[in-house]
């Protein structure tokens, strides 16, 4: 199969590029921001113009899908559902010798079928393990996050944790990275990237001059072993879309994230943490969201635990509050039939600050092809 | 008296039988040595003009072939050749290189190819087919039998022509 793909870039004078007109509202990117990410996506299509030609279908485009098939039965409403997951579409692609092509959209049911772009990268290795990374991709915080994106059939249980459903890290970001990996004996690796940050109502354009910067760092000092810690920094301006509706005053937003994270033949164990401070002229709150993970492989059975964790701050004026803390417990098994299928059942109990406890029976197949 | 001669007849031929098993097995051992550990599942090394040194340690190898190196000391891009795991040398190279069994290491580059982190490896169904591609594409390395090697150059892993 051969196939055709792509990629245009619109090359703008770099005051006209970062002058958005939005409606009523006209803002205007900081210039010296601005150049550093035009100029990075200039020398990106540079070396694409004078790279050796990899000839037509001779380096072939590769895709890959990934889908689930989901039940669950609540017990406390007595209702069994049968729905679907997401289908998830990767593509990969050498560009030239330094530079290639990665973009993952994913097909999901919320409220209607819809479409969600979730990675678009164009990554040039400029040296060894270093490389630049531009476009959108899930933002480096945490290990779930830069491990397992959207692939079910990679996820150990069937869900993400309760970070993720709440929204306490940011898990896309659009913008410029720098990105090392497995540098030294420790085999340590890195990620700084600068983005568009919190508070947009559009994926494409930033709402205000303020940009995220997200700074993560890891070590694998033995096989299967990762140790890592984050820091994410945003300021939104008023105005800006919150997990609340939106920012009455500014905010200023730290998020610091930690990881331990080992999986060898028999073992698996994942732990994370995130403490997010948002901080406004009058108040400022702590929410912490945190979760661990153990499995025991039994060849191509693992029995599963996984409790997740979430405390959200009095004053937050950030994420959603009307839960200040929410508990889940689940407890589950996962049979990989093949590395193209896997099986997963689980019990999840979880107990919220408004609604109290409740229990569902999640059933997951999922595959990746 | 006749009992003492019994039992020295006795311990005399269990000694010869002790002594006939070992040579025995010596000589077994002896004759199917280089054989058996060829069929055991001998591997070697082999490389691309440019890109790979002549030698390595046995954990810059496994760095290699596990996708963690994108680039050689010379600038080239590490491209890595395997046999499908259906085969037999496929399946050896997952057990002795990865410490996976076929399905596992298949998930490994599913896994890895999906994080964005690095290119798969180019699967082969034949050891004729892996060696050509290695000949002719820079910075590649690949993994085949040793008795495939032949007289052929491979990479030295800790000294040795195989692992």
């Amino acid at each position: 199969m051969k196939m055709e793909f792509i990629v245009s870039f619109t090359i703008l004078p770099f005051r006209e590029l970062f002058e958005i007109n939005r409606e009523n509202e006209r803002v205007m990117v900081e210039i010296s921001r601005g150049t550093v990410i035009n100029t990075a996506s200039f020398l990106l299509l540079l070396s694409l113009a004078f790279a050796p030609d990899l000839g037509y279908g001779q380096e072939p485009m590769s895709i890959q899908s990934f889908v689930a098939v989901e039940n669950n039965y609540d017990t406390r409403t007595d209702n069994l559902s049968f729905g679907f997951g997401e289908q998830d579409l990767l593509m990969t692609a050498d560009l030239a010798d330094k530079m290639s092509f990665l973009g993952e959209t994913v097909f999901r049911y919320s409220s209607g079928f819809q479409i969600g772009v979730e990675r678009i990268i164009v990554k040039y290795n400029y040296k060894g393990n270093h490389n630049i990374l531009l476009g959108r991709r899930h933002t480096p915080l945490n290990y779930w996050n830069d491990i397992y994106h959207h692939g079910r059939l990679f996820f150990p249980t069937t869900s993400r944790p309760t970070t993720f459903t709440y929204h306490i890290i940011p898990i896309h970001t659009n913008g410029i990275s720098l990105q090392g990996h497995n540098l030294g004996k420790m085999k340590f690796g890195y990620d700084v990237m600068l983005g568009n940050g919190l508070g947009s109502s559009s994926e494409m354009v930033d709402n205000d001059k303020n940009k995220s910067i997200s700074t993560a760092i890891h070590v694998k000092p033995a096989d299967g072993l990762r140790i890592g810690a984050s820091i994410y920094k945003d300021k939104l301006a008023s105005g800006a879309i919150t997990r609340q509706g939106t920012a009455v005053r500014p905010i200023d937003q730290r998020i610091i994230s930690a990881h331990v994270a080992y999986f060898s033949s028999s073992i698996e164990f994942l732990a994370e943490t995130s403490m997010a401070t948002n901080k406004d002229d009058s108040a400022s709150a702590n929410t912490m969201a945190s979760y661990i993970y153990l499995g025991y492989k039994m060849d191509k059975l693992i029995p599963y635990i996984r409790y997740d964790y979430l405390d959200v701050g009095k004053e937050e004026m950030y994420y959603n509050n009307t839960d200040r803390y929410v508990f889940v417990a689940v407890l589950g098994v996962r049979y990989e039939v093949s590395y193209q299928a896997v099986v997963k059942v689980e019990f999840m109990y979880s107990e919220k600050e408004t609604t109290g406890p409740s229990d569902v029976v999640n059933f997951q197949l999922a595959i990746g092809f | 008296m006749k009992v003492l001669e019994t039992d020295n007849s006795n311990k005399l031929m269990l000694l010869v039988a002790r002594r006939s098993f070992v040579m025995c097995f010596v000589l077994l051992a002896l004759l199917a040595g280089p054989y058996g550990h060829a069929d055991d599942g001998a591997l070697a090394i082999i490389s691309n003009s440019k890109g790979a040194p002549e030698e390595m340690s046995i954990s810059e190898m496994k760095d290699v072939f596990k996708g963690e190196r994108q680039r050689w000391s010379d600038g080239t891009k590490v491209v890595i050749a395997l046999m499908k795991t259906t085969t037999t040398i496929g399946n050896s190279t997952a057990q002795k290189l990865y410490k996976m069994s076929d399905q596992e290491l298949n998930k490994y580059w599913l896994g890895l190819v999906f994080q964005g982190k690095a290119k798969a490896p180019k699967f082969f169904s034949s050891e004729s087919e892996l060696k050509d591609y290695v000949t002719e594409t820079p910075g590649a390395i690949g993994v085949i039998g040793l008795i495939s090697l032949g007289e052929g150059k491979s990479v030295l892993i800790d000294g040795n022509k195989s692992f």
